[in-house]
């Protein structure tokens, strides 16, 4: 059978909300067990950090070699900033700054 | 506290997300237009499935003509994502009654997510501290994350609408500092909140494993390695935490 392109998103539309409404449906209010809890947050955890990857060096399949290492040394630069002022957005601008200035020398 | 004031807290905590949401959400709405999608489908795609690695994803097989089998697939990994994320969000909402609930479930996001996500942890140790009532703070809760959500679904929604009216271009030089907000605030967000090692651990093996996974498959190689890592590092945890109670 083909769907239609509307069709398609419409059910690409269903499977998001499914994933996002069924843990809510039996999970919400319940405390897990501790090592559940732990797994869940690691889970997260590494998809967010895949998302950094992602997001900040490639393009499709490839790595953006060009500009990787500049995203990268003002991503640590965030992290320390971010780390030691106990505040995300300090370190945000620090490494916005660091990332535009290194774009603009090259 | 009131629902209006933690909606605002909420709303004050999305900011970042909000200026990193501008830039992509306009992308794919130009991306999406150069794709030649309709405008109906545009908004359907950005308000229904609301998943923009996924809408990034999905564009070029839905329309260069791709069995669907095979956009719905790659759709369907890219939004299994959210399955960890709301799951770990759902205890923080006892005592709400379903419908809002299942209705608010709709803006969860990687930034939907993470935002309020160590905020409620950061509250859950304090309230252990001063013996506070967790069964009293779901409404609070659902109130922080919708003004993180809502929001930050709205600014997606009107940037892809925007972007696809306008092809919008951003002054040059100003690129790189788009691309960066919202990995750096993600990046931000989770140093701040580390403890111990296990968890630095996994983050820094993700981080990098995730390149050679998103070259093997750009759609969801990253995807398994990321929850590959974190099975292992977790297991390993186990593994340790059960030896020390043995011996």
């Amino acid at each position: 059978m083909e769907l239609t392109r509307g069709e398609i998103i419409l059910i690409l539309g269903l499977t998001a909300l499914a994933f996002r409404i069924v843990p809510q449906i039996y999970f919400a209010g319940q405390k897990f067990p501790e090592p559940w809890d732990r797994l869940l947050r690691y889970v997260s955890y590494a998809l967010l950090c895949g998302i950094i990857s992602t997001t900040l060096f490639m393009k499709g399949a490839s790595l953006e070699s060009d500009s990787a290492p500049y995203r990268a040394a003002a991503l640590i630069a965030t992290m320390v900033v971010a780390r030691w002022t106990r505040s995300a957005l300090s370190g945000l601008i620090l490494g916005t700054i660091l990332v535009s200035v290194s774009s603009w020398l090259r | 506290m009131a629902f209006a004031q933690r909606f605002r807290q909420g709303m004050k905590a999305a900011i970042p997300v909000w200026v990193a949401f501008v830039p992509s959400s306009i992308a794919w709405g130009i991306a999406a237009q150069s794709h030649q999608l309709t405008l109906e489908e545009v908004f359907l795609m950005s308000a229904w499935v609301y998943s923009g690695p996924a809408q990034f994803a999905v564009l070029g097989p839905l329309t260069e003509g791709k069995s669907a089998l095979q956009v719905l697939a790659a759709g369907t990994l890219m939004n299994l994502r959210f399955l960890p994320m709301s799951t770990a969000l759902a205890p923080f909402f006892k005592g709400v009654k379903r419908l809002p609930l299942l209705l608010s479930s709709h803006v969860i996001s990687a930034s939907s997510f993470i935002v309020p996500y160590l905020q409620f942890q950061k509250e859950r140790e304090s309230e252990a501290l001063t013996a506070g009532d967790e069964s009293t703070r779901g409404y609070d809760n659902l109130a922080f994350f919708l003004g993180v959500g809502v929001t930050a679904f709205t600014v997606w929604v009107a940037g892809t609408m925007l972007g696809f009216s306008v092809a919008l271009g951003f002054p040059p030089g100003f690129e790189e500092a788009l691309k960066f907000i919202l990995p750096g605030y993600f990046a931000g967000l989770l140093v701040v909140e580390m403890k111990g090692w296990m968890m630095p651990l996994i983050c820094a093996v993700s981080l990098i494993a995730a390149i050679p996974g998103a070259s093997a498959s750009p759609g969801w190689g990253w995807l398994v390695v990321s929850c590959v890592v974190a099975f292992v590092g977790w297991g390993l945890e186990e593994w340790n935490l059960r030896a020390a109670r043995s011996s």
